[in-house]
């Protein structure tokens, strides 16, 4: 029994730094003195299917999501589109098209920078669309992502409810820095630090390995870490699915408070009835809330602040600002050798000058957006807080529709019956 | 398929079995990524192209002086070798990988149904903890305010201990070939925006404030003997190769110079004619490796620089535009691209506002460019008709300040704020030099083989409305420019000639004739207008409807920049020297 207990953290690990075994290389390539011309370089034609398609299949894998989730309220159901989501949308589309990923595209849209292809598009609006009507159906068994975790979650541990909390305040800081990334042009953060599609391709960098063998190695122990504390998508199919009109709830009828599903969920996602009796009166808990709400407009603007300070931190994320601090670098002797993109600027026409000049652009066009990026912080931080000091009333167990993403591992846990009239009219 | 309700009982012969599979693939993907890691180092360091025997021989063969082929196949051969072997241990670390993925599977699904068979059946036990939620709910408020606190100290501390270490926008780093290293103002930090009224005291641009050749202290010197020492203050070598004239604000005067490889702005003390500071241009993005053609008379360094506030700007015929502090450190700068324009640029800069405005005559894309005095960053920018060498005025008309400029064809006026073009009237021709003057509501321009054309504005600041009241063909300005009284224009010819001419009417009031020519320009000092000729004799001469010559004084060089005019004291750059005039001043 030890060894099982021990064994997965090593298996963990040995996941993790297996990944090497497809990290990437790259070397320049041989030089030939002999006339010897480079064969042309040509990229293959996505010939696995086409993006229309996987909008189709996608709609289908929500649509049965939701029919398993809601009416069959079936758990194997669940787990086989799961895996089949798993194998089409993740190893054989290589996790792209991917609706966490097309929210970079849909700012890009937004912001005028370029144009949303139709399928990405819809790829973005499906899940949150099904999100409103049923609950994060997508991350239940269509999300490759989620679905990967799921399948690794063998022996999830609740973690504390503040504990929780407070994690769930990275997805929004990566939505936020993703946003930021896309509006100043510095990249697709989600693609680049996608931590699974280097399973799903056999191949990727290292530090996406690293990145995804660490989320594996706990998500053996914490349910779904990716989609809980980090995935930016998950934020915006938590705000639809907190207004669904339909939703998994743990029993099907109603509740006999029999507490066999408190324990039932590893994600944290189901709401224990609150006490009938408040520690506060009414009255102190509006003036409590009232504090919390003036001081809503202070944190916002000590996060927009705080961003403003940081922009120049910021723009190091950008890929010309990293370049010019590297060549910068090596001028004045802080690194040895090159790296191939400092080798590659040198061998090409740009000036260093040109490429300070571009670098302090950049970091100019950070100043604002990284204002806007610390206020959208501080207005979550805020909005957190005021949710956090408003005492709703409930009385059964239920599922906390934002956070729930209808796993409906807690739906064998229930005794009641779906058609169990007996247990209905003891309740009565 | 429906949801099959957890017994919860445990299987303790299945649960061993699937013990032992995740035990030995556990143990099975250890040992592989053990390997896979010591093959991956293993490729790291084993760089085909940096292989050590490869580049000793490379360095051998580099050495030999004859062309030793044993030697080069053994090259071949090595390199060869290490590619096969860095290919082989990368075909490896593939295979390898696949296998650790079957193993983890393998555990993964082992571990599993381990898991399956040895359950923990739920314990809810004991009374539900109702008054646990009131605490968690407050932990997590005092949880998340720590955290957002943290996170706030954390970020600003970081981004306080993480400079960008990227040196500032056109600042070239040390080891830049060819430019001097160069101080920069961190961050460019903004300097107070000057008035209108803080410019009249001032001399901030080619011409004085605004740039219409009209000063407003009318107490400069009237007799000094450069001989004897008498009225001169000091008297220094100014740089060499340059046409520009000197610019002044407070205690700090301006010129700047160029070569074909370098560009230079000066900085004088204006109480003793000490140089405080000279800094070198560095190479900005765009700035071209070999400076375009200039004709010998026009240089490098052409236009007369602005200074602004405690911001100095000056630009070259490669149209590398730079912004400089009182210290001499770099605010910022740019290159605006090298016009293509057969003279070179010359058309000196004027700053108004938080503007510093740049005439961009490039024959293809002739331009007025607005930049922001304290980034650089470009306003707005305004497209012309033609090119011209004059430079722009920009002035207070009855209908609001104007920017004034003339090209090959017309004289156009534009808004500074916007540069909207708020008239235009065509009248000029030729290669134009001389820049736009005004006298209350009338503009005044002239160029040699056109004619001088007098426009008057009317209307309103936001509907101008102009026309041609008079035009003039006799004597016209090559050079100089022309300067104004309340009642009159005066042009300044290249043949000598000085003309009166009735601001109103176009009449030819008076005009004298004098032995040189003059390519500096007239600038009216009150009731007198100073002009230097070309052999350098400062003429000075009443505003009257009669000539009255008032002195001639000897500059001892020729002149072709125009003086600067301040208070009871000129500035005046003669070919090799650069001189402080001042009232009853002695050497």
């Amino acid at each position: 029994m030890k060894l099982l207990k021990i064994l997965p953290l090593v298996f963990a690990a040995v996941v993790a730094v297996g990944g090497l075994a497809w990290a990437e290389f790259r070397f320049p390539m041989p030089e030939f003195e002999s006339g010897y011309e480079y064969p042309e370089m040509h990229t293959p034609f996505p010939g696995r299917t086409n993006d229309l398609w996987d909008v189709v299949l996608l709609a289908a894998a929500l649509g049965l999501a939701a029919w398993f989730v809601l009416k069959r309220r079936s758990r194997p159901a669940v787990l086989g589109l799961t895996i089949c989501s798993l194998a089409y949308f993740g190893f054989w589309r290589e996790g792209c098209v991917c609706p966490v990923g097309s929210i970079q595209n849909v700012t890009e849209g937004i912001l005028g920078l370029e144009v949303v292809p139709v399928a990405v598009l819809c790829f973005f609006l499906l899940p949150l669309i099904f999100a409103l009507f049923f609950g994060r159906v997508f991350c239940a068994a269509v999300c490759p992502l989620g679905a990967l975790q799921e399948v690794v979650a063998v022996r999830p541990v609740v973690l504390p409810r503040a504990v929780d909390r407070v994690l769930g305040l990275v997805p929004y800081l990566y939505l936020g820095l993703t946003i930021l990334a896309v509006a100043t042009g510095s990249g697709y953060l989600i693609c680049q630090y996608d931590p699974f599609v280097g399973f799903f391709r056999l191949g990727a960098s290292l530090n996406m390995f690293l990145a995804g063998g660490v989320l594996l190695v706990t998500g053996l122990f914490i349910g779904r870490p990716y989609c809980r504390f980090l995935c930016p998508y998950g934020v915006l199919l938590g705000w639809m699915s907190r207004f669904s009109k339909w939703h998994a709830s743990i029993t099907p009828r109603e509740c006999i408070q029999c507490r066999l599903c408190e324990d039932a969920c590893p994600y944290g996602a189901i709401n224990v009835p609150t006490p009938d009796k408040a520690p506060l009166t009414a009255k102190e808990g509006a003036r409590k809330l009232g504090v919390m709400l003036a001081l809503a407009p202070l944190i916002v603007a000590l996060g927009g602040l705080t961003g403003l300070l940081s922009h120049t931190m910021l723009a190091r994320i950008h890929p010309t600002v990293q370049l010019a601090q590297r060549i910068a670098g090596e001028e004045a002797g802080l690194y040895e050798g090159m790296t191939i993109e400092s080798e590659a600027f040198r061998a090409g026409a740009q000036t260093r000058e040109e490429l300070y000049a571009e670098a302090h652009a950049v970091r100019a066009d950070f100043k604002w957006k990284s204002a806007l990026f610390g206020a959208f912080l501080g207005l979550v931080v805020a909005v957190m807080l005021a949710g956090l000091s408003m005492a709703g009333r409930r009385d059964d167990y239920e599922t906390d529709r934002q956070a729930c993403v209808s796993c409906t591992r807690c739906f064998p846990y229930c005794p009641v019956e779906k058609d169990d009239v007996a247990v209905a009219e003891q309740k009565t | 398929m429906q949801n099959k309700r957890p017994e919860f009982v445990p299987d303790q012969a299945k649960w061993r079995i699937a013990s032992a599979v995740a035990a030995v693939a556990g143990l099975f993907t250890l040992v592989l990524a053990s390997l896979l890691i010591i093959n991956y180092l293993q490729i790291r360091a084993a760089d085909p192209l940096d292989h050590p025997e490869l580049l000793k021989l490379r360095e051998q063969l580099a050495a030999s002086s004859e062309n030793d082929e044993a030697l080069v196949e053994q090259i071949r051969t090595l390199d060869l070798l290490v590619r096969k072997a860095f290919f082989t241990s990368q075909a490896q670390l593939r295979v390898g990988g696949r296998l650790l993925l079957a193993g983890a599977v393998v555990f993964l699904v082992a571990f599993r149904l381990a898991a399956r068979w040895n359950p923990k059946a739920p314990s809810p036990g004991g009374a539900p903890d109702r008054l646990g939620y009131w605490r968690v709910l407050a932990q997590s408020r005092e949880l998340i305010t720590g955290v957002a606190i943290v996170l706030v100290l954390v970020t600003l501390t970081a981004a306080y201990m993480t400079p960008l270490g990227i040196p500032a926008p056109g600042v070239a780093d040390e080891s830049t070939e060819g430019t001097a290293e160069t101080d920069t103002v961190p961050g460019g930090a903004a300097a107070r925006v000057p008035t209108w009224e803080d410019m009249l005291s001032q001399w901030p641009s080619f011409r004085g404030p605004g740039g219409y050749g009209v000063a407003h202290f009318t107490t400069a010197p009237v007799k000094w003997d450069l001989q004897a020492g008498e009225g001169i203050r000091w008297n220094v070598e100014a740089p060499q190769g340059s046409f520009n004239s000197p610019v002044v604000w407070g205690s700090r005067l301006f010129l700047s110079g160029a070569t074909e490889a370098l560009r230079e702005i000066y900085c004088y003390d204006t109480e003793t004619g000490a140089l405080l500071w000279r800094q070198a241009l560095p190479a900005f993005a765009g700035t071209p490796e070999t400076p375009p053609k200039v004709s010998e008379d026009t240089g490098y360094a052409a236009p007369t620089m602005a200074v602004h506030g405690d911001r100095a700007f000056a630009i070259y015929a490669t149209a590398d535009i730079a912004c400089f502090d009182f210290e001499g450190r770099l605010v910022w700068g740019r290159n605006l691209g090298v016009p293509e324009n057969h003279y070179g640029h010359a058309s000196s800069l004027i700053a108004f506002g938080d503007k510093v405005y740049v005439q961009l005559d490039d024959s293809k894309q002739p331009r007025l460019l607005a930049l922001d005095a304290a980034t650089g960053d470009e306003v707005w920018a305004a497209g012309r008709k033609k090119i011209s060498w004059a430079s722009p005025a920009c002035a207070p008309t009855p209908f609001g300040f104007q920017l004034l400029l003339a090209s090959e064809l017309d004289v156009d006026g534009y808004d500074p704020e916007t540069g909207t073009l708020l008239w235009t009237q065509e009248g000029l021709d030729g290669e134009v030099a001389p820049s736009p003057t005004i006298s209350g509501d009338v503009v005044f321009v002239g160029n040699e083989y056109a004619m001088a054309t007098a426009v008057r504005l009317s209307g309103s600041n936001e509907a101008v409305h102009s026309e041609i009241i008079w035009q003039w063909e006799e004597s016209l300005p090559e050079v100089a420019s022309p300067t104004s009284s309340d009642d009159h224009f005066y042009i300044a010819t290249s043949l000598g000639e000085i003309v009166c001419l009735d601001k109103n009417t176009g009449e030819e009031v008076w005009l004298h004739e004098f032995e040189q020519g003059f390519y500096s320009s007239p600038i009216r000092v009150g009731d007198r207008i100073y002009v230097a000729d070309l052999k350098g004799t400062m003429q000075i001469f009443g505003t009257g409807r009669e000539f009255e010559l008032i002195a001639a004084l000897d500059l001892g060089e020729p002149a072709y920049a125009t003086p600067a005019y301040l208070d009871g004291r000129l500035y005046v750059r003669t070919e090799g020297r650069l001189m402080c005039i001042e009232t009853d001043a002695a050497h």
